[in-house]
């Protein structure tokens, strides 16, 4: 047994998104995390029907493979 | 025919010295084994406390600098952030466990407030947000001062004591320790940047059905919106987001209940769950019971409250590892909370009817996560 052994899950580094969504026609908008950003703040403007966005989901996934 | 003799003479001499090295290692082993043994493992534990004592310098590090960079510190926070690192809360006593609760709660809040206090003392005007991630990177910090010293504490005490069972028991969870470990500092990159951990699934998806709806305070921390849903009531709470609380959902459903007299029918709790090895992150539980982690005080009282009215309390966890609870939220627990939603929408559908009284509760750290 070695105590020192780190887990392989705390290596990865994620990559954090922010999903904004239109409330209007349901459209999502994927775009890297930015400080000040939280769910349910209003996001920028939907590009299809130019509504105001609304923050929904903020996640971070592992970058991918090379 | 010497020469022969020689040589066997010479076979027989070396043969002998390999079984007196051989013995004499049996004999050594047989005598120092054990000490060899403790040697190799205090070795062992001495690394492991490196790795925590980096770990807990880093957190001290960042906790300053989180102060010194919100850029309205009073003096320099060092000698107070130092203080606090040996805070203690003192557990009240056991022997009588009648009303313990009430004690809990009462140290409990006394320390939340003192440290809330003293943080917005040292970072005087700044926003709650940043107050509330300060006051969980010092409550970081302070965990990992901790855990460094109780394993230093017991790595002393067996090699002064020459304790071979308790250096041993200490190596065998050192690598479950060094696991938390890695979790805390990982998190306070997580918390600086305010975004939602693992932790916060639960208020995610309260946050949806609170939309435009108006918000009351229902507790320290805590907010609710009355709302519809398919001809029922539907209250929901949550903790005031987006700043990093978890507030008191035991409170305000024991306020809702037996101040408000709110008839609930039932109750609807979300959190996140710690998985077992080889479960995957995401996997969505259902069950019954008060979802609730922490120290179990607000368990208590939900459990109270519904057994007194007999309110079903329905459970829904969202599985996940200790690093992934306090950690940047995984895409694999952001995507489970459609999911969960189509699940309550069923729950609420099948378990009452039209014109109950449903209350659903986002248990977790609302860090980044508004309503």
């Amino acid at each position: 047994m070695n105590s020192s052994t780190s887990t392989k899950e705390n290596k990865a580094k994620f990559l954090v998104y922010t999903i904004e969504e239109c409330p209007v026609d349901g459209t999502k908008t994927k775009r890297a995390f930015q400080v000040g950003d939280y769910v349910t703040k209003e996001g920028g403007k939907c590009t299809k029907c130019g509504n105001a966005t609304k923050i929904t989901l903020i996640y971070g996934e592992a970058p991918p493979k090379n | 025919m010497s020469l022969l003799s020689g040589q066997a003479l010479q076979l027989v001499d070396v043969n002998s010295l390999v079984n007196v090295v051989w013995l004499a290692s049996i004999f050594v082993f047989f005598i120092y084994g054990q000490r060899l043994q403790m040697y190799l493992i205090a070795n062992d534990i001495s690394r492991a406390l490196g790795r925590l004592k980096i770990m807990r310098d880093r957190s001290r590090k960042e906790a300053i600098d989180y102060f010194t960079s919100s850029g309205k510190v009073v003096g320099d926070p060092t000698q107070r952030i130092d203080e606090f690192l040996d805070y203690v809360t003192i557990m009240p006593v056991d022997m009588d466990p009648n009303g313990i609760v009430g004690k809990l709660q009462h140290i409990t809040n006394t320390r939340d407030e003192r440290v809330r206090a003293e943080v917005s003392q040292m970072i005087p005007n700044v926003d709650p947000t940043k107050v509330s991630v300060a006051e969980n990177i010092l409550e970081i910090a302070t965990s990992l001062n901790q855990i460094h010293k109780i394993v230093r504490h017991y790595y002393l005490l067996g090699k002064k004591t020459n304790s071979y069972m308790l250096l041993f028991q200490l190596q065998m969870i050192m690598p479950m320790v060094l696991q938390e470990a890695d979790a805390l500092v990982n998190a306070v990159d997580t918390f600086k940047l305010g975004q939602p951990v693992g932790d916060g699934i639960g208020p995610v998806i309260a946050s949806r059905y609170m939309q435009n709806l108006p918000k009351q305070v229902v507790g320290k921390d805590t907010v609710m919106t009355v709302g519809e849903y398919k001809g029922r009531t539907l209250y929901v709470l949550k903790a005031e987001g987006p700043m990093g609380y978890v507030g008191e959902p035991g409170v305000a459903i024991q306020k809702l209940v037996e101040e408000m007299k709110v008839p609930l029918d039932a109750i609807i709790m979300v959190d996140a769950a710690l998985k077992l090895e080889g479960e995957k992150t995401g996997e969505i539980a259902e069950g019954v019971g008060a979802a609730i982690g922490g120290i179990g005080v607000d368990k208590f009282k939900i459990e109270e409250v519904s057994s007194t009215h007999k309110v079903p309390v329905y459970a829904i966890l969202v599985k996940q590892s200790i690093l992934e609870a306090i950690t940047v939220m995984r895409k694999e627990i952001a995507e489970a909370s459609d999911k969960v939603q189509t699940l309550i929408n069923r729950v609420i559908e099948e378990k009452t009817k039209e014109g109950d009284k449903v209350l659903l509760a986002g248990i977790g750290n609302t860090l980044g996560v508004a309503q």
